[in-house]
């Protein structure tokens, strides 16, 4: 009874939004976050790409969406550097399945609970990041905890502002 | 069965995807004599990969980019635009245009004194460059690249150096058709071999996880001080060397190793705020025309006076070669005129007589009947042998083997003859049958 009565809140709180947002969100995201290091000259405490995973899988509410769409933001991260190609993946696929995860079962119209799901899955993402790095590819990447604390606090202002931005575009009935 | 899949869909198929990751990253990492290294030359599935994506951020880049403003310049004129409109309509347009006209001025001349410092770096350091703008970055702070708008297109290549008017800045990482991936010098990733000026110690330098460059790999050095100029060591087969790299800033021990220190680099060159880079596409010098001129006139001086000095080592040796003829009268026949001597006679290559082939090689084989020997065992020199060696061979030979006295050398059968005379088997390289 349980399950149907969330199968029913979620059937009905899926946000839908036209394709091109779908497309164009990301690689907007994607775009910026290549190019807005060059404005801030080196204070990069933000992830756009992680921070539209999280909306969109909070949207959806569909973990294997929220799988796929942190996957393909990941991997176009890390395409765009000079690690190997997965490592960002990995940690913004994880991300992606828990933020939709946690979207069924709480109530995300709350600012309060966008701004701690946002810190925390940036926490993670960074945490999964270095462990990846240091274990799978034996690389020295070093934990910087006051720096990924910064970027952890710069994505949920981001999503603060952009949340309520990304909402106007949703279709509604 | 059917009901675990459908349960644990979403489980399944992040795990599922988590594997296809973690196996296409054990395929990148190649593992080489001193560890695992990602950063290897890519694969080709990985590198279509990167170019996918640096084509579809790269033109929004180039876009962005290609306003001499910018979203910057744009927010600024918006707001000059609104504060002069409060105070008058009239005047508004024409400070607008002014200033519009002066950030287009002052942005010109200030790329203008940017590229005018490039030109000097350029021919202070005479190699072959292009120059190239940055349009963008990798977007993490964990991977120092940046993107260029100079490709392969433009004669760029792998590992070639990137520098600034200020110092060295990375080295070309990957290629595509009209763009490039640069490794900055701060990068974890990254290194090149570099010296300090005034002490002449060498080490390796590289970023470490805050994008601050240090040089590694350094014995512990009392006259390493703040202030010591770094330059590239030109080991590294990217960076030429002499190029300026950055200022000791402080040293510090290695957390590592005892007996080792980290020299902590103040970059030349502005890593965070780069614009306008060289791409150093050929490490050979680029001569002015009077330099090339110069050139080909030593190197035509250079070549008569090896001709000349040629010339007089062949006037030598054939001075060398009369005198020695001169006192080695065996080569010289007095029956034949001068430029008919065997010596000078280039048609024959070997003057010297051989002697014919000796018939019996050792002292114990028994010479034939026709052949005249004696089957007593004893060696028959002065007999049926003699004759037939008797025009070339010396009689010096024959006592090595029979005689214990050398025979005298006639006059005219000089002693250098001999020795090829007594090596009975010469000819096969065999041991003689003295040695048996």
């Amino acid at each position: 009874m349980s399950l149907m009565g969330a199968n029913f809140r979620r059937d009905l709180e899926i946000r839908q939004y036209p394709v091109l947002v779908y497309v164009l969100v990301p690689l907007v995201a994607l775009v910026l976050q290549a190019w807005l290091p060059r404005v801030v000259r080196g204070y990069v405490w933000f992830d756009l790409p992680l921070v539209v995973t999280i909306y969109f899988a909070l949207g959806r509410r569909s973990p294997i969406q929220g799988t796929m769409m942190g996957m393909f933001m990941g991997l176009f991260e890390d395409a765009l550097s000079q690690h190997a190609i997965g490592v960002n993946g990995i940690a913004k696929t994880v991300c992606g399945f828990l933020a939709a995860s946690v979207g069924v079962r709480i109530d995300v119209e709350n600012y309060t609970i966008r701004l701690i799901m946002n810190f925390v899955l940036s926490l993670l993402a960074s945490v999964i990041y270095v462990f990846v790095s240091r274990v799978l590819l034996g690389l020295d990447q070093e934990w910087r905890g006051l720096t990924e604390l910064m970027k952890a606090v710069g994505n949920s202002v981001i999503a603060l502002v952009l949340f309520p931005l990304l909402d106007r575009l949703q279709v509604r009935e | 069965m059917e009901s675990f899949f459908v349960r644990y869909r979403n489980f399944l198929v992040l795990l599922a995807i988590l594997l296809a990751q973690i196996v296409g990253l054990a395929v990148q990492v190649h593992r080489t004599d001193s560890g695992r290294n990602t950063d290897a030359r890519d694969g080709t599935g990985v590198r279509l990969i990167r170019m996918w994506a640096e084509a579809l951020v790269s033109p929004p880049e180039r876009l962005i980019h290609s306003s001499k403003t910018g979203v910057g310049g744009l927010w600024g004129n918006y707001i000059d635009l609104r504060h002069v409109r409060e105070q008058n309509q009239e005047l508004q347009k024409t400070i607008d245009r002014l200033r519009l006209e002066q950030a287009e001025l002052i942005e010109d001349a200030k790329q203008g004194q940017r590229l005018q410092a490039m030109l000097n770096f350029q021919e202070k350091y005479i190699y072959k460059t292009v120059a190239a703008q940055a349009i963008g970055t990798s977007g993490s702070d964990q991977s120092k690249v940046f993107f260029i708008d100079k490709g392969s297109a433009d004669g760029l290549d792998r590992d070639m150096a990137v520098i600034s008017a200020d110092g060295i800045v990375g080295k070309v990482r990957d290629v595509f058709p009209h763009t490039a991936q640069v490794l900055a010098v701060n990068d974890q990733t990254s290194g090149a071999g570099v010296i300090l000026e005034t002490t002449r110690i060498r080490g390796i330098l590289r970023g470490n996880a805050n994008g601050q460059l240090e040089m590694v790999d350094i014995l512990q050095d009392q006259r390493i001080k703040p202030g010591e100029k770094v330059l590239t060591a030109g080991g590294d087969m990217i960076f030429p060397r002499g190029l300026p790299v950055g200022v000791v800033e402080k040293v510090v021990p290695d957390p590592d190793r005892d007996s080792f220190i980290d020299v902590m680099i103040t970059p030349a060159a502005h890593l965070d705020r780069l614009d306008e880079v060289l791409v150093i596409t050929s490490t050979l010098p680029r001569l002015s025309p009077q330099q090339q001129q110069d050139v080909a006139t030593s190197e035509a001086e250079k070549g008569a006076e090896a001709a000349a000095i040629h010339d007089q080592q062949v006037k030598e040796q054939q001075k060398a070669s009369a005198i020695m003829a001169e006192r080695l009268p065996g080569l010289m026949d007095p029956n034949l005129p001068p430029d008919k001597q065997p010596l000078l006679d280039s048609s024959n290559p070997d003057p010297v007589t051989r002697p014919a082939q000796a018939l019996r090689p050792d002292r114990f084989t028994p010479l034939p009947k026709s052949a005249g020997g004696a089957t007593d065992g004893k060696p028959e020199t002065e007999t049926g042998t003699s004759d037939a060696a008797k025009p070339a061979v010396p009689k010096a030979a024959a006592p090595k083997t029979t005689v214990p006295k050398p025979a005298a050398p006639k006059p005219t059968e000089p002693k250098a003859t001999a020795p090829k005379a007594t090596a009975p088997n010469q000819g096969d390289g065999s041991p003689t049958g003295r040695n048996q």
